[in-house]
């Protein structure tokens, strides 16, 4: 298939990996460093990849992924779920959603559950498809459960605006879209992750290009390369990385070439801005509150703001003790370090949000796992305790 | 016509990702709602365990008036609750309340470290409670979900020593709330740590008065 086979050429990952090793040993030796080199994959995306094509295996033990907090449902945290709960269960409500956040745990209960109990809860693989129910459906209110990062806000903002333009009085949107930049720099903030690089979104830098990250390495000092999903981007990209440390230098540079314009999108970019702002505070599933990384509808379309009709709960509701997702976010743990990881939590009884998304770094684990490596780390840390 | 990535991030203006500052009005705002869900967390205690914090506040005085002592124990803030319960009962600030002996567990932090390195942290309390505790005493737990391995391992072995046992819990009273090992546990019941917390404060300060008012009485 074009545009996909040339990317998962055997041959040629063979040739990036042993660059990979070679770039790797090289640094190792002449910066005398006994530590391993953490990369962080920011996008959820990324995980996937280099856990369904085995990328993992195939990286020098001197490199570590360190799975960031890319994924929009992992990162919504339960009072979101419980909001969204209490408008759905309002009568005359059709709550539109997307699929994977149908079974992310509220304190209570999830989406589905409460589908199951009567609630109407439907699917939609887009929110144009929300306002088509709301357009098919006057008699009744049709909420559109917002949820993404700058990739999806786009489409939620040209939605809102049509409905406004067609003068659609049912549509409504509870927004829970977030941005991931400053969500980078809570992370380069964190005293206790030391990240030596990152590979950086691609689907998001498509929308926002590569400008708002240039403050990750004049004040950080660290390599930025945004990456595509395929294996060989993600190869590409760690090679990428590596040339940068290497040379001693430090740049935002564009892997994703052939989907990413170092300008992003304009067009969709007015979109997003002409019809949201941002919020003094969001909070985040286990990162906590951030300041400015959350976005509400402006005054212009408060009409079909779901949270001014609705008189949600907005509770800030802490996660269950024994799931420990935001440690999983923030890169300090592995998910096969969670203590409920893979017994009480699983994809199909699920109770961090990490183990619900297609996009999730315990989905991953858990879906294509891999043994040795779990096994390989888990030597280590015992080592060193 | 504004720069659209200036709007989305306000960091972009500054070298290091830093944000612009908040106005005040909005910090304000950020205080009201906050202490909003704090009374309604109050309220919804007080409903729903206004009897057992009189049933617990009946338990305490009893151990005092015996000659007892009250321990006290937590985890992270619910020990600073712990330390904070213990200096109301030792150094009372309200004239003609006189002192009564308490003692805050997590305070020994040689004990903590001593038994958390050499046996593990799931028995650092329980190993405070076999020195210090005495038939006829009362252990206090705090745990806002109810469910401290440390905390429970102790209630055991303090049940088993003859103490009694109280304990307050948030969220859905965790183990702690249906644990043959405590006696009377009090409930905030809501999912906010910061909530329960701020509940609890209020719960003992409000215990330690009814504990000196059912003292003043006869017995």
């Amino acid at each position: 298939m074009k545009y996909v086979d040339e990317f998962r050429d055997p041959a040629v990952g063979r040739k990036l990996t042993e660059q990979i090793a070679r770039l790797t040993d090289d640094y190792m030796k002449r910066e005398k460093r006994t530590r391993p080199l953490k990369l962080m994959e920011v996008c959820g995306g990324h995980t996937h990849a280099i856990f369904k094509f085995g990328l993992d295996e195939v990286l020098p033990d001197a490199i570590e992924l360190v799975h960031g907090p890319g994924c929009p449902v992992c990162v919504l945290p339960v009072g979101r779920v419980d909001d969204a709960l209490h408008i759905a269960t309002q009568p005359d409500v059709i709550f539109t959603t997307f699929g994977d956040a149908l079974r992310v745990p509220g304190s209570k209960m999830s989406l589905l559950q409460a589908k199951a109990q009567g609630a109407d809860i439907r699917t939609v693989y887009s929110p144009v498809d929300a306002l088509a129910i709301a357009r098919e459906n006057p008699e009744r209110e049709v909420v559109f459960f917002g949820l993404g990062f700058e990739t999806t806000v786009p489409s939620t903002a040209l939605t809102v605006k049509q409905a406004q333009a067609e003068g659609i009085d049912n549509f409504f949107l509870f927004s829970n879209h977030i941005t991931i930049v400053p969500t980078i720099k809570a992370i380069l903030d964190s005293p206790d992750l030391q990240l030596d690089g990152f590979l950086g979104p691609g689907h998001v830098t498509m929308v926002i290009g590569m400008r708002p990250y240039q403050f990750i390495c004049d004040t950080y000092q660290k390599p930025f390369v945004v990456s595509g999903f395929e294996p060989l981007d993600v190869l590409q990209s760690i090679v990428m990385i590596l040339r940068q440390l290497d040379e001693g230098r430090c740049a935002v540079e564009n892997q994703y070439r052939r989907l990413v314009n170092d300008d992003g999108n304009p067009v969709a970019l007015r979109a997003v801005t002409d019809v949201f702002q941002l919020r003094k505070f969001f909070e985040w599933r286990g990162l906590g509150s951030i300041d400015h990384s959350g976005l509400e509808l402006k005054d212009d379309y408060a009409a079909f703001d779901a949270e001014k009709k609705y008189a949600i709960p907005a509770l800030s509701i802490a996660d269950p003790k024994a799931c420990q997702c935001g440690e999983v976010l923030k890169g300090k743990l592995k998910p096969w370090e969670c203590k409920v990881f893979g017994t009480a939590c699983t994809p199909e009884t699920p109770i961090g949000s990490c183990m619900v998304s297609s996009e999730g770094a315990c989905a991953a684990y858990y879906n294509h796992g891999r043994l040795t490596t779990l096994r390989r780390p888990t030597a280590t840390r015992e080592a060193t305790t | 016509m504004t720069d659209p990535l200036a709007a989305l991030y306000p960091s972009l203006g500054s070298s290091n990702g830093a944000t612009g500052g908040v106005d005040d009005a909005t910090l304000v705002t950020s205080i009201r709602t906050k202490a909003e869900e704090s009374r309604r967390a109050q309220e919804a205690f007080v409903a729903s365990a206004g009897l057992d914090l009189v049933r617990m506040a009946r338990r305490l005085a009893a151990v005092f008036r015996r000659g007892g002592r009250l321990l006290t124990m937590g985890n992270g803030g619910s020990s600073c609750d712990a330390a904070h319960l213990a200096v109301e009962f030792n150094h009372p600030v309200t004239v003609g309340r006189h002192a009564l002996p308490a003692v805050h567990l997590g305070g020994d932090v040689a004990m903590l470290t001593a038994v958390g390195n050499d046996v593990g942290f799931a028995d650092v309390f329980t190993r405070l409670v076999i020195a210090q505790g005495r038939d006829g005493d009362a252990l206090f737990g705090f745990s806002t979900s109810g469910n401290s391995a440390n905390l429970l391992a102790a209630y055991a072995r303090a049940k088993t020593d003859g103490l009694v046992t109280l304990g307050m819990a948030g969220g859905d009273g965790g183990r702690m709330a249906h644990s043959p090992d405590v006696d009377v546990c009090v409930v905030v019941p809501t999912p906010s740590i910061h909530r329960v917390q701020e509940s609890h404060v209020l719960a003992y300060h409000v215990l330690w008065d009814l504990v000196h008012t059912l003292l003043a009485e006869a017995p």
